[in-house]
């Protein structure tokens, strides 16, 4: 399918319809996108979550083996140092979905670094997009199901303020709470998602084209993939950082719409 | 992490109240929707009126003020 020869041609300045890759089923069909690589990697993500948490834990010990371990350490951070701390006491009830949260993103964020994989489903602002309309649903239902639909809306909404100013501030929180929360959700995760792949797709076909233009720009081709791993490793410091920033916001407006007045 | 520990238990619903709950974002997410809300309030004006900006312009200012007056309440001591 992608061999070294079709690397070597690939076209040089990287574009969108890099991260279109060719249709699995029906094999190399052209403009399909129902089954592609993007594909199998979301579903990888999801079975390797569901199978590690499970065999993990299926004969729980009281001294953890090393996989319970990981499991446990995975759940216990997400638990401790995102729910309750975001949250407070309430937050154990959320974080098992935090947790699952977290996981999908990292593990999916993660394909990116995966050597001969190298492409993060993340990177398609489809999926952040899912993850942030079920984060925005979630935290408006709880909101509601806390203080009732129109109590929610009144603390949403109306800030503590004097009653002529209102009119004037009553947009921007809806503007603020309602339309660009699931926004800013969605697009922070895939625009780091696609740059990251953009960088790398950059600096990888960027030392190819110099190779070929001129041999005597190898000793800059050789530099140009150097970089390619040294931006391997930053890729991966954002990969961490952007499924914890995630989380972490999906816990802060759970806890703005349990937050009382004050 | 080495091992986590269970939950801390101490404080109920009265404790103190969880520190910095993505406020920074907050504050930021405010000052840009004042903004935009009533610049584009202002650039509709502007349409239907038929001026060049000057409501766009006012609207931007008078949204920031707004989106400050917010973040200072909402985040305020």
């Amino acid at each position: 399918m992608i061999g070294p020869s079709t690397v070597l041609a690939a076209e040089f300045p990287p574009s969108v319809e890099d991260f279109y890759l060719p249709s699995i089923l029906p094999w190399g069909a052209h403009d399909s996108y129902w089954f592609t690589k993007i594909t199998v990697l979301v579903w990888v993500a999801v079975a390797a979550i569901i199978i590690f948490f499970l065999v993990s834990y299926r004969k729980p010990q009281l001294v953890p083996t090393k996989k319970q371990w990981m499991a446990e350490s995975a759940y216990g951070f997400v638990r401790n140092n995102i729910a309750i701390e975001m949250i407070g006491p309430r937050g154990i009830n959320f974080a098992p979905y935090l947790t699952t949260l977290f996981m999908f993103v990292i593990v999916m964020n993660f394909f990116s670094i995966v050597p001969f994989i190298q492409i993060s489903p993340n990177s398609h602002i489809a999926f952040p997009a899912i993850l942030a309309v079920i984060s925005y649903v979630m935290f408006i239902v709880v909101g509601i199901r806390h203080h009732g639909f129109f109590k929610y809306l009144k603390t949403a909404l109306i800030p503590p303020a004097p009653w002529f100013i209102l009119p004037l501030l009553i947009p921007i929180e809806f503007f603020s709470n309602f339309l660009v929360r699931p926004f800013s959700l969605a697009v922070r995760l895939f625009a780091n998602m696609f740059a990251g792949h953009m960088l790398l797709l950059v600096f990888t076909l960027g030392g190819f084209a110099m190779i070929n233009a001129n041999a005597w720009l190898a000793p800059i081709s050789v530099v140009s993939w150097l970089m390619t791993i040294a931006l391997t490793f930053l890729e991966f410091l954002v990969i961490c950082l952007q499924a914890y920033v995630f989380t972490v916001l999906t816990a802060s407006y759970v806890q703005g719409a349990l937050a009382d007045e004050h | 992490m080495a091992g986590q520990k269970p939950p801390p238990e101490s404080h109920g619903d009265d404790g103190p109240p969880p520190p910095d709950t993505g406020m920074g974002m907050t504050a930021v997410s405010y000052l840009f929707a004042g903004m935009l809300v009533w610049g584009g309030i202002g650039w509709l004006v502007d349409h239907y009126v038929g001026t060049k900006g000057i409501f766009a312009g006012i609207g931007a200012v008078v949204g920031a003020a707004g989106g400050v007056y917010l973040i200072v309440r909402r985040l305020g001591a």
